[in-house]
C-alpha cells in the first residue's frame, strides 16, 4: 500500500484518469515483483487491488496502459487492441509515466493480467461478444503457460470467462473446454485451478439441473486442501445442492450450513441462496427453523416467501400450504426450489397429525380427515392410512379402532428418561469441539516469531543468573 | 434414399408387426440385428456427425429404441428396459433441436420413472424428475408416476390402489402388478402397528385378499407372529410391556474417551 500513497500525491496534479492509470502500472509493478521473486500471494493482493479499482476502469485507460505494459509486436497487443475502440487524441502525461517505473516487457504474467483487465471492462460495459472474444483469445494464450505465479491470474480468468457465457445463456458450449482445461490443472498440479475449475464445472451442471453428471464429477474428482475460503464455500454449497436432491437431508444441512458460515459478510447474495437451500432442507428433514434465520441483516426481504412456508408446515394445514405455494411460485421456480416445495406436502401432513395426536386422547378419523383438510375421494381411508404409516414411522403414538373408526393417541414418555438429551448434547459437543480444532489449525504464526520467544527466554535466563550471582557477592560481602 | 437406410426400414417394418402378434422371440433376434445395423450410422450419438441424412437416421433409430423399451416390458426383464432406456435418453436430451419431440417421449419417461420407484431407488427417482422441464409435469402420465409416489411417501395406500386402476398406458400395468406385492407388505407393517387388532374382514380388505384362505396363508408364511382367534387377527400383544432399557455402555466409553481425548488437547 506504500508504493500506491506514494504515487497518488505525485499524480494528483493530473486528471482523475492518470490517477486510475498510474494506480493500474502501480499493480503492474507489484505483479513483475511478484512474478520475478514467484511469489504468488503479491499477485494475490494484484488481483485483490485490481477488484478494487474496477469500478474506475474505462476503455481508454485500458488502451493507454495496454501500450504501456506490452511491446507493440506482441499477439497479445494486437488481438486486445484490436477489441478496444480506438482512443480520441488524449492528453497523456508521457513524462510523468516515464520516470514512474520500466515494466519489463514479455512477462507472461503482465500479458494474462492485461487480458483479465479487458475482459473486466467488457463485461462491465456489457460487450458479450467482444467478451468472448477475449475470453477465447486468453484461454488460448494460457494453454502454452505454466508457472505458480500465473495459475492465480488464469483462475480468475477462468471466472470471467465461465460467466461471460452464462450471461450470454450459452454455458453449454464451454463445457467440453472447462473439462479440458481441468485435465491441464491436473496435470499441472495448479491446485487453485484445480478448484476454481471444478467449481464451475459444478455450476455448468447443476444450471442445466445435471444432477447426476455434477455428482458422479465430484465424486471422481481428487480432494485436497483449500487453497481459497471462496471456492470452499462455493464448493459446500453445490454439495449441499446435489445431497438434497439425491434426498441426504443430514449430509445436506451439514455442508450448507457451513458454507453459510464460512462466506464472508459482504457476499450476500451467496448468503441468501444458501440459507434459502438450507431452511428447505431442515424443512424436509422435521425441524423448524427459528425466527431469528429469517430476520438476518438484508435477508429479510428475499427469505419472506420461505418464512410463510416454514408457517404452514409448522402449523400443518393444508390448505394454507396450498395457498403460499400458488402464490409464491414463480419464486421457488427461480429459486429451482420448487420440486423440493412438492416434497414438502408429506411433511405438513406429519406435522398436522403431531398436533392432533398431542391435543386428543381420541378423536374419530373423518375429524381427522377434515381437520387435515384431505381432499380425496375417500378422506376417511386416506387418514385411517396416513395414521397407520406415522404411527408405524415413529412420528406419532397412536392406535386406530377400526371397528369404531377412531384415533386413540397413547401418552409419551417422559424424554428425559430417554437417550436423547445425551444424543443432543453428544452433537453440540462435537460441533463445539470441531469449532475450536479448525479455529487452532487455522491460526497462523509468523515464521521468524519462535525465534524472538526463545531469544527472549535466554536472555531472560542470563538476568536471572546475573541477578542471583550479584545477590550471592552481595551476601559474600555482608 | 441410402440403401442401408432402406434396409434398415424394412427390418423394422418386420420387427413392429412381431410385436404386434406378440411374437417375442423373433422380436429378440430382429432387435439385435437392427442395432447391429444401427452402429453403421455416424450421424447417432455419441458421435451425432452432419450428415445429409441426419434427421431421417436419428428419427429411426429413435423409434427403434422405443419399441425396444416396449419389447422389454412385455418380457418382463427389467435390465433390458434399463439398458435401453438409456440408450433412448441422449435422443430424448440433446436431440431437440435436430427431430421434432416424439409422441412416446412422456410415457416412456412415466414408465422409466415408476420402474425407479419399483426398484425403490428414490434418489435417482428425484434426480430424474428435476431433469424434466415444468410443462411435462402436466403430462398424465408423468403427473400419473409423481402423484403415485406421494401417495406412497404419505401413506395413503387406498389412494395408490386407485392409481392402478387407472393406468394411463397399457404398458404400465406390468409395474403396477410388482408394485401390488409392496405395497401389500407396506400395508402389513402399518397396520401391526398401528392396531391392536383387526377383523378377518377388514384384515381381508386391507390387504386386497379376495378369500379368507389366502389370508391364512399370506399370515402363516410372511407373519407368524400374528394371531389368529375368534375372527380376529390379533397383531402382536407384547407391544405393552417395555423391557428395562439397556444402557449402552459401549457407546458411552468410547464418548467419554474421546471428550477426555480432547480436553487434554486443549492447551
Amino acid at each position: 500500500m506504500n508504493e500506491l500513497q506514494k504515487a497518488t500525491p505525485v499524480a494528483a496534479a493530473g486528471t482523475p484518469t492518470v490517477s486510475t492509470l498510474q494506480r493500474m502500472k502501480e499493480i503492474a509493478s507489484v505483479i513483475e515483483a511478484g512474478s520475478l521473486s514467484n511469489d504468488v500471494r503479491r499477485i494475490s493482493r494484484a488481483v485483490r487491488l485490481t477488484i478494487a479499482l474496477r469500478g474506475h476502469l474505462i476503455p481508454q485507460d485500458v488502451s493507454m496502459f495496454l501500450s504501456f505494459a506490452l511491446p507493440a509486436s506482441s499477439d497479445a497487443y494486437s488481438c486486445l487492441s484490436a477489441l478496444l475502440p480506438k482512443k480520441h487524441g488524449m492528453v497523456v502525461d508521457v513524462t510523468a509515466s516515464e520516470s514512474q517505473n520500466s515494466i519489463k516487457h514479455g512477462l507472461p504474467e503482465i500479458e494474462i493480467y492485461c487480458y483479465l483487465l479487458v475482459l473486466i471492462v467488457f463485461i462491465d460495459q456489457k460487450k458479450y461478444d467482444q467478451a468472448k472474444a477475449c475470453a477465447n483469445a486468453s484461454i488460448a494464450r494460457l494453454k502454452n503457460l505454466n508457472s505458480g505465479t500465473v495459475d492465480v491470474l488464469a483462475s480468475r480468468l477462468y471466472i470471467y470467462y465461465s460467466y461471460v457465457y452464462e450471461l450470454t445463456n450459452t454455458l453449454a458450449e464451454i463445457r467440453g473446454n472447462l473439462l479440458g482445461l481441468y485435465r491441464t490443472a491436473t496435470l499441472h498440479r495448479d491446485e487453485l485451478g484445480q478448484e476454481t475449475l471444478l467449481n464451475l464445472l459444478l455450476h455448468n451442471y447443476l444450471h442445466y439441473n445435471l444432477y447426476d453428471q455434477a455428482e458422479k464429477l465430484r465424486s471422481k474428482a481428487p480432494r485436497f486442501e483449500a487453497q481459497s475460503n471462496q471456492q470452499f464455500c462455493r464448493y459446500l454449497f453445490y454439495l449441499g445442492k446435489i445431497r438434497t436432491i439425491q434426498l441426504k437431508y443430514t449430509d445436506a444441512k451439514e455442508s450448507l450450513f457451513h458454507a453459510a458460515q464460512k462466506a464472508p459478510t459482504s457476499a450476500l447474495g451467496f448468503r441468501i441462496q444458501c440459507n434459502k437451500w438450507a431452511i428447505m432442507v431442515r424443512l424436509l428433514l422435521g425441524e423448524i427453523p427459528e425466527r431469528t434465520v429469517f430476520v438476518q441483516q438484508g435477508m429479510k426481504n428475499a427469505l419472506t416467501p420461505y418464512f410463510e412456508l416454514t408457517n404452514t408446515v409448522r402449523v400443518g394445514d393444508l390448505e394454507m400450504f396450498r395457498s403460499v405455494a400458488d402464490k409464491f411460485e414463480t419464486t421457488f421456480r427461480a429459486d429451482r426450489t420448487y420440486n423440493l416445495l412438492v416434497r414438502l406436502r408429506h411433511n405438513v401432513i406429519r406435522s398436522g397429525l403431531r398436533n392432533i395426536s398431542i391435543s386428543y386422547s381420541r378423536i374419530s378419523l373423518s375429524d381427522v380427515a377434515k381437520k387435515l383438510r384431505l381432499d380425496s375421494m375417500d378422506p376417511v381411508a386416506d387418514a385411517e392410512s396416513i395414521v397407520a404409516k406415522a404411527t408405524r414411522d415413529g412420528a406419532i403414538d397412536a392406535t386406530i379402532d377400526h371397528a369404531n373408526g377412531w384415533m386413540v393417541s397413547r401418552r409419551r414418555a417422559d424424554v428425559y428418561s430417554t437417550n436423547e438429551p445425551q444424543l443432543e448434547f453428544k452433537s453440540r459437543i462435537a460441533y463445539c469441539l470441531n469449532m475450536h480444532n479448525e479455529a487452532i489449525k487455522a491460526m497462523r504464526f509468523h515464521p521468524n516469531s519462535h525465534k524472538d520467544r526463545v531469544e527472549k527466554l535466554h536472555d531472560r535466563h542470563q538476568q536471572e543468573e546475573q541477578d542471583k550471582r550479584m545477590a550471592e557477592e552481595d551476601d559474600g560481602d555482608f | 434414399m441410402d440403401p442401408k437406410l432402406t434396409e434398415v426400414n424394412q427390418m423394422f417394418a418386420r420387427f413392429k408387426a412381431a410385436l404386434a402378434r406378440n411374437d417375442l422371440n423373433t422380436c429378440e433376434i430382429l432387435l439385435s440385428q437392427l442395432k447391429v445395423q444401427l452402429t453403421k450410422f455416424p450421424s447417432l450419438p455419441p458421435l451425432f456427425q452432419q450428415t445429409p441424412n441426419a434427421v431421417e437416421e436419428l428419427k429411426l433409430a429413435r423409434d427403434i429404441y422405443e419399441h425396444a423399451v416396449v419389447l422389454s416390458v412385455k418380457l418382463e426383464d427389467q435390465d433390458a428396459f434399463e439398458r435401453d432406456f438409456c440408450q433412448l435418453k441422449p435422443y430424448y436430451m440433446d436431440t431437440c433441436g435436430i427431430i421434432p419431440p416424439s409422441p412416446e417421449e412422456y410415457p416412456i419417461l412415466g414408465l422409466n420413472l415408476l420402474r425407479l420407484l419399483v426398484q425403490n431407488r428414490i434418489a435417482e427417482f428425484h434426480t430424474e424428475l428435476e431433469l424434466l422441464p415444468v410443462k411435462a409435469l402436466e403430462h398424465p402420465c408423468i403427473k400419473h408416476a409423481v402423484e403415485f409416489e406421494q401417495s406412497f411417501m404419505e401413506g395413503a395406500y387406498n389412494r395408490v390402489l386407485s392409481a392402478r386402476q387407472a393406468v394411463p398406458h397399457e404398458t404400465y400395468v406390468y409395474f403396477m402388478d410388482l408394485l401390488a406385492k409392496t405395497i401389500r407388505d407396506e400395508i402389513a407393517g402399518c397396520s401391526e402397528k398401528g392396531y391392536d387388532s383387526l377383523s378377518i374382514s377388514d384384515a381381508k380388505q386391507m390387504l386386497m385378499f379376495n378369500s379368507d384362505q389366502e389370508l391364512h396363508q399370506y399370515i402363516t408364511e410372511e407373519h407368524p407372529e400374528w394371531e389368529i382367534k375368534n375372527g380376529f387377527v390379533f397383531f402382536q400383544k407384547a407391544k405393552e410391556s417395555q423391557p428395562c432399557k439397556e444402557i449402552p455402555s459401549l457407546q458411552l466409553i468410547n464418548q467419554t474417551l474421546s471428550y477426555a481425548r480432547e480436553l487434554e488437547r486443549i492447551v
